[in-house]
């Protein structure tokens, strides 16, 4: 038996070139004869325009084509909430909206180009938070229908051309409930209420966004995108552009991060289409850094209102949560992590009773997209606070108190969630015991009234997510194609996108362990619609346990056809025969046929075939129902972290000193791929809670660069002890579970426990920037209140 | 888009001053600053964009009688590796050590850094502390003059000295601190690194018994310039540093300073932190 893949420490295959500056990200595709595009984004938070000249732009040499949405009177709404026309009709509605766009011969002149269109607005009142998009006079963000004339557009078949309006700001709501909370509320003798407040963040890709579109002279479309869901978005750009889904071909260029911010499409994709298409050349649209934090999603702003209760002996009865999500000018999928936020309010703890409330509210402040753990930093935020509150109410330690209320292996929640795997509490104690959790705390809090400034606190939080996918779609399913070849080298053509997540590895590595060959033999396609079978994109930690199983399923079938063909070979029956070390093994490991060589001898022979299989994954969960009851995915993932940190009580600054994390994975696949991303995850969560804020004041982000946005630096990162939980989920490729989110969801909770450890006072905004947290620590600060009423 | 007409790389300072004299320069030399401000709009390029890196008169550190010389286009990177700067103007070298990321470090020179004249300049603070004073260089009728300025006075306001559009900063000279002088310089900034402060002090003195001599206190980012604190340091000259000596040191120094709010921090944080601050590197100051 060769030895095995599984658990071993496999550098990534796309590492040495990014480590050496060889890979070509977007913004080094230089496709012949590519114009370059720049965007016109509006100087007014929320306005009409009054009028658009472009005149001086268009006669400036070098320009090709200056538009707006006069020009393409046939667009159509885009996003998730179908809110948004790529380039603004009537008016704009934040400072990031696409006023007009210019196609030139260099970037430099299409910037010239910019400044030379004259917009002329009329200022409109700006609506700057959610309370005053609340109030019963406030203005309406979408009073009418969009679209320069949409009345005749509105009547074109196929999907909405306009966007009909809202009556009020409220883009969506969420209502769910398991139980009776009155009798939850009755049966507490403990209940707490808390009002929380979550801030902006962005994701910070190093690449930043960008397009390349081009048409060739049939009309067909070839996409040049960093989209994490180009199969998805395939059929959304052909509905945006009116034709047949199947003239679209994306490809996707190594992706320079993603976090979720590419899983949906934004305006500046259809404008480069628009552009490529009146101008019949390829255009090329890549932001600035400036554009990026501008122009790119961030993560969904929250005020939270929390109610809990437990009995005297640490039985939690009930959850109540109310939250006003500011969803900014446009619906994209920031107003849909209720759908995540709920699953941590009812089901990480046992809870009976829970309920459940939600707005998303229209505001003329960026507005918010998917972010790595989508919504569920922001519920555990508030949870985990509670968890701490009641156990101190009852006297009982935070962890005695979690591992009271802990979920089980096989429990099925009320919300339908069933946790066939579940380590949820030897995280608990793993964590715990190694950081010496209570020993600590107690340590700590016996410190407060110590004259010196500086602090230490340790605290805990806890994290459940789907780690077996997440059926939002109808399917939640990826395909993969295997071919061999006559050398035995491996194509393993899949439909998960590669975005820096080290999917082409793991996936590589699941192939391999099946075909008993080694990682060397193996190339993955993964980047061309027309060539990788059909996927839903990458997003809910799911590539690794979807499109794992499609992979080790489409390596099963062509290991039984290999198999097949050498029993009937060897005269050997096929279930004793092997494959490993590039031979087709006897059951006493006998090397019987080198595998490449076999491979040829099917090709050559009378009845010559080739081995090249296919395997369609979809995993055994189940949509939500209307009431968001369902057991959405195929595993979950648990995960405790233990932070301990030091605040200068001077100076309002917190260190975070060590993470110790214990993670329930399944099982660990490629070691130093899950540290690298579970470290990554730890220092994007520190960031969350310790760093990283995108100003906005009035609708205007007034940090748009890394000079006055703090993305955490290396000398900031903590220690980190991870333990590795493995669970061996059944239904898991070689038993592991998702994790790619999990990392980052608890951190920010964890450090506000630790905040009180350390000083005893409990802040319940992020983030904590050293004025926040001096001020809080000082009694100068307004802690949240909660003004949705 | 930016239009500069000519590039001129001068290899001495007459040539350097000659250029200047003929007017519409752009002075380039680390470029660290002046980089990112034409990218954003916020300076224009003159026609004529003059790197003075080849000017030899503008380099170099040296000690001349109980003077530091700094040559303008000293680097940051260089104040680091100097013994002298390590040795005798140590909150200097601390400030150097706060100064952004080795890369900037290894570009940016002080001369920069002074011309800059932004509030919460790193070295602008332990040069005020330490009476620094620029040589400006001219020449307005065929040979090269200097003139001394006092820091205090060259700095006028956020991004504004008193250098004359003809003339070049050709070096900063400091004069040596008395024997036994000693001090501190805290950035406050949210990182460790790659920061701008919110707000920065140096302090330094000479332990003469129980009492402190020779105090000297500056201030970054709480005025429209780095700013001396001559009411605290009178206030502590002579004094033994204990409790009350503290506390009325900073009621003086909050007295000198206006700060502002910005993104960075709000007014009232600044306060105090300057309060907070100066309490502690005062305390550090007397422990040396």
């Amino acid at each position: 038996m060769s030895e095995t893949l599984i658990g071993k420490r496999i550098p990534k295959m796309d590492a040495p070139d990014k480590a050496s500056g060889k890979t070509r990200y977007i913004q080094d595709l230089e496709v012949p004869g590519a114009l370059h595009a720049k965007i016109l984004r509006s100087t007014q938070v929320h306005a009409r325009i009054v009028s658009i000249d472009t005149r001086a732009a268009k006669a400036l040499p070098g320009v090709h084509a200056v538009i707006t949405a006069a020009d393409v009177p046939w667009q159509r709404p885009i996003g998730v909430g179908k809110d948004h026309l790529p380039l603004k009709t009537d008016r704009v509605r934040s400072l990031r909206d696409e006023v007009a766009a210019v196609a030139a011969d260099s970037e430099a002149i299409a910037q010239a180009a910019l400044k030379l269109i004259r917009v002329e607005y009329a200022p409109l009142p700006v609506i700057a938070t959610t309370q005053q998009a609340l109030a019963p006079d406030a203005p309406l963000i979408h009073p009418e229908p969009h679209g320069a004339d949409s009345s005749a557009h509105l009547k074109v078949a196929g999907s909405p051309v306009a966007f009909t309006g809202k009556p009020d700001n409220v883009a969506m709501t969420f209502d769910y409930a398991q139980g009776d909370i009155a009798q939850g509320e009755a049966e507490a003798d403990v209940v707490i209420e808390d009002v929380f407040r979550l801030h902006y963040v962005t994701h910070c890709c190093m690449g930043v966004s960008g397009v390349i579109a081009e048409f060739d002279p049939n009309g067909n479309l070839l996409l040049y995108s960093n989209t994490q869901v180009p199969f998805l978005h395939k059929r959304e750009f052909a509905e945006l552009l009116g034709i047949d889904p199947a003239r679209i071909r994306i490809i996707q260029p190594p992706i320079g991060g993603g976090f979720g911010s590419k899983l949906d499409i934004y305006p500046f994709e259809p404008i480069a289409i628009f552009l490529a298409k009146i101008t019949r050349r390829p255009v090329k649209l890549v932001f600035t850094r400036e554009e990026e934090f501008l122009a790119s999603p961030t993560r969904q702003p929250v005020l939270l209102k929390l109610r809990s209760g437990c009995r005297k002996d640490g039985t939690l009865t009930f959850r109540a949560v109310e939250t006003v999500h500011d969803n900014g000018a446009y619906t994209s999928w920031g107003a849909t992590t209720p759908f995540v936020m709920m699953q941590t309010i009812s089901s990480l703890y046992r809870v009976p009773h829970c309920k459940y409330h939600t707005m998303a509210v229209y505001t003329n402040n960026p507005y918010a997209g998917s972010f790595r753990g989508y919504g569920n930093l922001q519920a555990t935020f508030a949870v985990e606070a509670h968890m701490d509150k009641l156990a101190e109410a009852v006297g009982m330690d935070g962890l005695a108190f979690r591992l009271k209320n802990a979920q089980d292996p096989g429990e099925i929640t009320p919300q339908g969630m069933h946790f066939k795997s579940c380590g949820f509490k030897q995280c608990l104690t793993t964590a715990a015991g190694r950081s010496d959790f209570l020993r600590k705390q107690a340590e700590n809090r016996a410190r407060w009234s110590d004259p010196a400034p500086v602090k230490r606190g340790i605290g805990v939080a806890s994290m459940l997510h789907v780690g077996g996918g997440a059926k939002i779609y109808p399917s939640d399913g990826c395909g993969t194609i295997l071919k061999l070849d006559d050398f035995a080298h491996v194509t393993l053509m899949t439909g998960a996108s590669e975005i820096g997540q080290g999917s082409e590895t793991v996936l590589a590595q699941l192939v391999c362990e099946e075909l008993g060959l080694p990682l060397s033999a193996v190339t993955v396609v993964n980047n061309d619609t027309d060539i990788t079978p059909w996927d839903v994109g990458v997003h809910a930690s799911r590539t690794t346990f979807i499109a794992g199983n499609s992979a080790i399923g489409a390596a099963r079938k062509a290991k039984k056809k290999i198999l097949d063909a050498a029993a009937a070979k060897s005269g050997k029956r096929a279930e004793e025969l092997g494959l490993s070390g590039g031979f087709v093994t006897s059951a006493s490991g006998e090397r019987l046929f080198e595998l490449g060589k076999f491979l040829r001898s099917l090709h050559f022979s009378d009845k010559a075939d080739l081995v090249m299989t296919t395997f369609y994954y979809e995993p055994p969960s189940r949509h939500q129902d209307k009431q968001f009851k369902g057991d959405v995915s195929a595993a979950y993932a648990w995960a405790t972290q233990v932070c301990e940190i030091e605040v200068d009580t001077q100076t309002g600054i917190v260190r975070l000193l060590k993470v110790t994390g214990a993670h329930d994975v399944g099982r660990v696949l490629n070691r130093l791929g899950i540290e690298g991303q579970i470290e990554g995850g730890i220092v994007m969560g520190q960031g969350y809670a310790i760093t990283e804020e995108l100003r906005v004041e009035n609708g205007v982000v007034r940090n748009p660069n890394f000079r006055d946005y703090k993305l955490v630096t290396a000398p900031e990162i903590p220690e980190m002890d991870v333990s590795f939980i493995e669970t061996m989920d059944g239904e898991g490729p070689q038993g592991a579970k998702g994790v790619g989110e999990a990392p980052a969801i608890c951190i920010a909770a964890a450090v506000a426990n630790a905040i009180h450890n350390a000083t005893g006072v409990r802040i319940t905004a992020l983030p904590f920037t050293p004025e926040n947290v001096y001020r809080a620590l000082h009694g100068a600060s307004e802690p949240p209140v909660w003004n949705a009423a | 888009m930016a239009d500069i007409e000519r590039y001129k790389t001068p290899t001495s300072l007459a040539e350097a001053t000659e250029i200047l004299r003929a007017g519409n320069v752009t002075v380039l030399a680390g470029g660290t600053d002046l980089l990112p401000q034409t990218q954003a709009g916020r300076v224009h390029f003159q026609p004529t964009l003059m790197n003075v890196r080849r000017v030899p008169e503008l380099q170099g550190i040296a000690e001349e009688g109980a003077v530091v010389r700094i040559g303008a286009l000293v680097t940051i990177t260089e104040l680091l590796e100097s013994a002298l700067v390590r040795g005798r103007l140590g909150i200097l070298w601390q400030a150097c050590d706060h100064f952004a990321s080795d890369q900037i470090r290894n570009a940016a020179t002080v001369g920069g850094n002074l011309c800059n004249a932004s509030p919460a300049g790193d070295t602008l603070v332990p040069l005020l502390a330490l009476d620094a004073r620029v040589v400006l260089a001219a020449k307005p009728d065929g040979a090269v003059q200097t003139r001394r300025v006092p820091l205090a006075e060259f700095l006028l306001g956020p991004g504004r000295t008193c250098r004359a559009p003809t003339e070049l900063l050709a070096a900063v000279e400091v004069p040596l601190p008395p024997a036994g002088f000693a001090g501190e310089f805290y950035k406050h900034g949210t990182r460790p690194g790659l920061d701008i402060a919110a707000i920065s002090i140096a302090a330094g003195a000479r332990r003469d018994g129980a009492v402190l001599r020779d105090v000297r206190i500056a201030f970054g980012a709480v005025a429209p310039t780095v700013i001396r604190a001559p009411r605290t340091e009178a206030v502590l000259e002579g004094r033994a540093p204990d409790a009350a000596t503290l506390a009325a040191a900073v009621h003086a120094a909050l007295g000198e300073i206006q700060p502002i709010s910005d993104v960075r921090a709000s007014d009232w944080y600044r306060r105090e932190l300057i309060g907070n601050i100066l309490k502690r590197v005062l305390t550090h100051a007397c422990q040396m």
